[in-house]
């Protein structure tokens, strides 16, 4: 889900080689040069924005200005972060690479991508290049001698949903982390809090669990639309339509959830359609065949504008992973995905749930769900 | 001058210049350092890519992503025809004629691969940038009172800092709670730079390394409040601060008051910068009043326009009453490390207005035996 994007990223990032070892990092980019056999060196830039692909190679999440990482397949790597010589302490915590340079310009970066090693020819790949300022990438492109390099950022998105046990256990502490955050807000709202306590007091509850970012959106009127915090508001709202994404260990979950103390009829029918949808997933299926079978049975009622077109999502590093929403790849064994079911019937009654969901080999595990009861089929 | 009257100014430069439309795009991707053309036409601070289309009739067609933002966007920006899309690149271009002379703005801070496919669509288009963020130069009166309420939301949080901060919290937890601290005051986003050493070789974003007594937290407080931010540059030491510490800190406080001084209608921005570096060469530290030491001694505040710019020695744009910036020396000495001191600085007839209730000083934060 597309939600606030904060000016600056402030939340515990450093690198805990507990949570992902560095042979996993080994693992990943050794799959990055089998993937792309010609490569001798990958340019692969993030930002504080879009950095999932910089993040999965190197765990540097940029807080602040942007770094371009220059892997290489002879095991020499460097990162080149943003912000002048003064920043590089600030990053040296957040990553396993030791070498990290300031980054001055990107011809620089082009120049070393092309350095030929042992009289071999230097055949550079570009990650994440369409994130790049558009001067930012004709330097590059200038400082490897004119040609620009083929952009492979498609592959290392495919490499990113055969998710191993690292990111499944980071998947999960995320999860926990949501699961913690749901709760403070449902409390809340029992407790008769004002809709900016709630959301704030289940952001607080997420922070002290460990989390490393938290985005909120809520809705205040009934679930009709969405909006990111603003300012304060005292409103008691009943129906509080929330959603939530938690991010930890650079890994996010997200969760829909609506807390009310009255029948929903909404609320109910999109639970009904997101058991559904959780009880078609399983490895092979496409997640546009799970949204015409949700849509078909989804009558009074129509698709809630935030849901359309993305009702099974890929979630991980980034809050939303391409290929997005409801592309056509079938869904694979270990990928982790939210799936959301948002309804209304364009009047007064609206409702949108979801769950976090990895998929398995013969189904899937549901590791955080907006349905209280335990969903059939699945494990506890 | 209110929203409407900025719109004006813009629609008769756009007239000077003979453009039918301009054409403002934004990533979402908000950046203190960014500015941000879709604000500046619509008041509108989008969750995704968002463009603004301004045509010479003075009528706005706004394209937001996602879709379903469209009645947040249609409460911000009453008077604007807004449209909800998949494709803020399609959307826009579907509502641009193909005889029109557009000028675009923001493009430079687009990434490559929305700003490429704009400029490969609209081969002709001039750039607007100058005109736009120039006519966005002084803030307007509703802009000024958000820049108050941010400023004030600034200094509780270091009020809160100094009340919290202790040694064994690392950074970025001290970090996390000022930023959901002043959330709850307000503040939607918050440019929080934050660390702590003993010598601090600059500020730097938090890290998860433990405060620990004898350390200097440096802190860049910048909440923003309704899409406008505002700052506050504050230092403080954990345990009593040695002479030398103190002393120093009064003398970069004197060169912010020296720059504060300088800031008149009518001066450029560049005698505020060499005022500060007045003070400070006259100690004896003229080798760290430049580059690679210090590269300004304030700047803009956006989202919107960043405009006047830096407080540096190569800026010559001439103040005007209703331009907001920061006035922050934040100063490396060697005796002390990085120093934080700075206000947020309005611009009025009779000079610079801190819109702060407290001077920088340096804070302590007692610790127990």
């Amino acid at each position: 889900m597309l939600t606030s994007q904060p000016t600056l990223l402030v939340g515990p990032s450093d690198w805990d080689a507990g949570i992902m070892p560095k042979q996993e990092f080994h693992r990943r980019i050794e799959a990055l040069w089998r993937a792309c056999p010609a490569a001798t060196c990958a340019i692969v830039y993030g930002d504080r924005v879009n950095h999932a692909e910089l993040a999965y190679f190197t765990n540097l999440v940029p807080k602040l200005e942007a770094a371009v990482a220059i892997l290489s397949a002879s095991d020499e790597h460097t990162i080149y972060v943003g912000g002048g010589p003064n920043m590089i302490g600030a990053a040296r915590p957040l990553t396993w690479i030791w070498e990290l340079i300031p980054l001055r310009g990107g011809q620089a970066i082009g120049r070393r991508a092309v350095e030929s090693k042992a009289g071999t020819t230097a055949v550079p790949i570009l990650v994440g290049g369409g994130y790049m300022s558009t001067a930012l990438r004709q330097a590059i492109v200038e400082g490897t001698g004119g040609s620009a390099p083929r952009d492979e950022t498609a592959k290392v998105w495919t490499l990113m949903r055969r998710a191993t046990d690292y990111d499944g256990l980071a998947m999960y502490n995320a999860g926990v982390a949501l699961g913690v955050a749901i709760d403070a807000i449902i409390t809340a709202c029992k407790k008769g809090a004002g809709v900016t306590d709630a959301i704030l007091g289940g952001e607080r509850a997420a922070y002290d669990n460990g989390a490393q970012d938290v985005r909120t959106l809520f809705s205040l009127n009934g679930g009709r639309t969405l909006q990111p915090f603003s300012a304060p508001t005292d409103r008691r709202l009943d129906p509080l339509q929330v959603y939530v994404a938690v991010r930890r260990f650079n890994y996010w979950a997200e969760g829909f959830y609506i807390t009310s103390s009255r029948p929903q009829p909404a609320l109910n029918k999109a639970r009904e359609l997101l058991r559904l949808a959780l009880a078609a997933i399983k490895p092979g299926v496409d997640p546009a065949s799970v949204e015409k079978l949700v849509v078909a049975a989804m009558k009074p009622y129509r698709c809630h504008p935030v849901t359309e077109r993305a009702l099974v999502s890929r979630i991980g590093i980034a809050l939303e992973e391409p290929p997005c929403a409801n592309a056509s790849a079938a869904l694979e064994p270990g990928e982790f995905c939210s799936v959301r079911v948002g309804i209304t019937d364009e009047a007064h009654n609206h409702a949108i749930v979801s769950a976090m969901i990895r998929v398995r080999d013969e189904g899937l595990d549901v590791f955080w769900s907006g349905v209280p009861k335990p969903i059939k089929g699945s494990p506890p | 001058m209110n929203f409407a009257e900025r719109l004006a100014d813009i629609r008769a430069r756009m007239q000077e210049e003979k453009l039918d439309l301009i054409l403002g795009v934004h990533d979402g991707g908000h950046f203190i350092e960014k500015p941000n053309p879709v604000m500046v036409l619509s008041g509108f601070k989008s969750l995704g890519p968002t463009a603004a289309l301004l045509h010479a009739d003075g009528a706005i067609d706004l394209i937001v992503t996602p879709h379903w933002e469209t009645d947040r966007a249609a409460d911000a920006c009453p008077d604007a025809r807004v449209v909800g899309a998949h494709d803020v690149v399609d959307g826009a271009l579907a509502k641009i004629k193909t005889s029109a002379v557009v000028g675009t703005t923001g493009l430079r801070g687009l990434p490559y691969d929305l700003a490429s496919r704009l400029a490969a669509a609209l081969p002709s288009a001039l750039s607007a940038d100058k005109l736009v963020f120039d006519a966005a130069r002084t803030k307007t009166l509703d802009e000024i009172t958000n820049a108050r309420a941010a400023a004030g939301i600034a200094e509780r949080g270091f009020e809160r800092l100094l009340k919290i901060a202790r040694p064994d919290m690392t950074e970025d937890e001290l970090a996390v709670e000022l930023k959901w601290y002043m959330k709850t005051l307000g503040a939607e986003d918050n440019f929080l730079l934050l660390c702590a050493s003993p010598h601090n070789p600059a500020v730097q974003p938090s890290t998860g390394r433990r405060l620990q007594a004898g350390d200097i937290i440096l802190a860049e407080i910048t909440p923003s409040y309704r899409g406008q931010l505002t700052q506050i540059c504050r230092t403080a030491v954990i345990g009593k601060p040695s002479n030398e510490l103190a002393s120093k800190y009064r003398l970069v406080v004197h060169s912010m008051d020296e720059g504060i001084a300088a800031a008149r209608p009518g001066v450029a921005m560049s005698e505020v910068c060499r005022a500060i570096n007045a003070v400070l060469e006259a100690e004896g530290y003229g080798e760290y009043c430049h580059p690679p030491h210090i590269r300004r001694r304030g700047h803009g505040l956006g989202f919107g326009s960043v405009r006047p710019g830096d407080v540096a020695l190569d800026n010559t744009t001439v103040l005007e009453p209703d331009m907001l910036f920061m006035i922050h020396p934040n100063q490396y000495l060697p005796e002390t490390g990085y120093l934080l001191c700075g206000e947020p600085v309005l611009l009025t007839e009779r000079g610079a207005e801190p819109l702060t209730q407290e001077k920088a000083a340096l804070g302590t934060i007692g610790i127990q035996d």
